[in-house]
């Protein structure tokens, strides 16, 4: 009810969400795989594979914020006064934002983590 | 502005090539010095992947994971009043893509049913130039 009722004081554009999720989500499973080839060549195996997505991925979202959400984020003071990090003007849901990248990229990057693994220490 | 992203990601991808090929043969070497090493029974090498080709791959992959980010697309705003104001004020202008396009689903001033409706009606002018009409066709 409350939801609602927030959704009809201040309507959402759904071309605006899909167009900026879908967005988000090229570049994601883009740079996972990207990563999956990185690990490959590096050798890391197990929990540092892993954990070096999860930083990679990190790294993409900060500088997606920085290059895409942060200039005119910032400029607009119609976002809330949420301050830095906030990306309520593009996404509805921050979790999503910082680590969707997380769930969307994580089979590519295995994929091509294991492929490189074996090219290069064939 | 698109050239500049992909130049940037071109790059990046010929340090990852370039860094793919020295790991491989470099593993290629150690295996073959292993194989040599057990019939000439010296010391074996470490089997690690040398730093300057992990160095050149952390910089590879940071090169062209800023390629790619240069070269999403803008966002547009979700909320319907900061979207509308953004088109009130820049038009055109403000949904382009990076090659200095303009979005196929750009669909214009949300507003624009309001200022193209007609005016307000006259009509009992309207109903005076009716009545003159009627008079001067009965009079014929």
């Amino acid at each position: 009810m409350s939801a609602e009722r927030e959704f009809q004081i201040v309507p959402i554009v759904q071309e605006a969400v899909v167009h900026n999720s879908r967005t988000l989500l090229n570049l994601q499973s883009l740079t996972a795989s990207l990563f999956g080839v990185g690990a490959g060549i590096l050798g890391l195996e197990s929990y540092s594979g892993f954990l070096f997505y999860v930083v990679c991925s990190l790294l993409t979202a900060m500088l997606f914020y920085v290059v895409r959400v942060a200039p005119t984020s910032l400029a607009s003071d119609a976002n809330g006064g949420g301050g830095a990090f906030d990306t309520s003007r593009y996404f509805r849901s921050q979790v999503e934002f910082w680590t969707g990248g997380l769930m969307n990229g994580l089979a590519g990057f295995i994929l091509t983590w294991t492929l490189f693994y074996g090219l290069v220490r064939a | 502005m698109t050239w500049i992203s992909k130049a940037i990601t071109l790059f990046g991808a010929v340090l990852l090539g370039h860094a793919c090929y020295s790991a491989q043969e470099h593993s290629a070497l150690q295996s073959f010095k292993a194989a040599t090493a057990t019939l000439t029974s010296s010391s074996l090498a470490v089997a690690s992947l040398p730093v300057d080709i992990a160095i050149e791959t952390v910089i590879a992959i940071t090169v062209i994971l800023f390629g790619l980010v240069l070269g999403t697309r803008p966002l547009r705003p979700i909320q319907w009043r900061v979207w509308a104001g953004k088109i009130e004020r820049e038009g055109e202008e403000g949904f382009m893509d990076n090659d200095g396009e303009v979005n196929k689903d750009f669909v214009g001033n949300p507003f624009k049913f309001l200022e193209t409706r007609p005016g307000f009606v006259d009509i009992r002018k309207q109903r005076k130039e009716f009545a003159s009409w009627v008079k001067t066709s009965s009079t014929q």
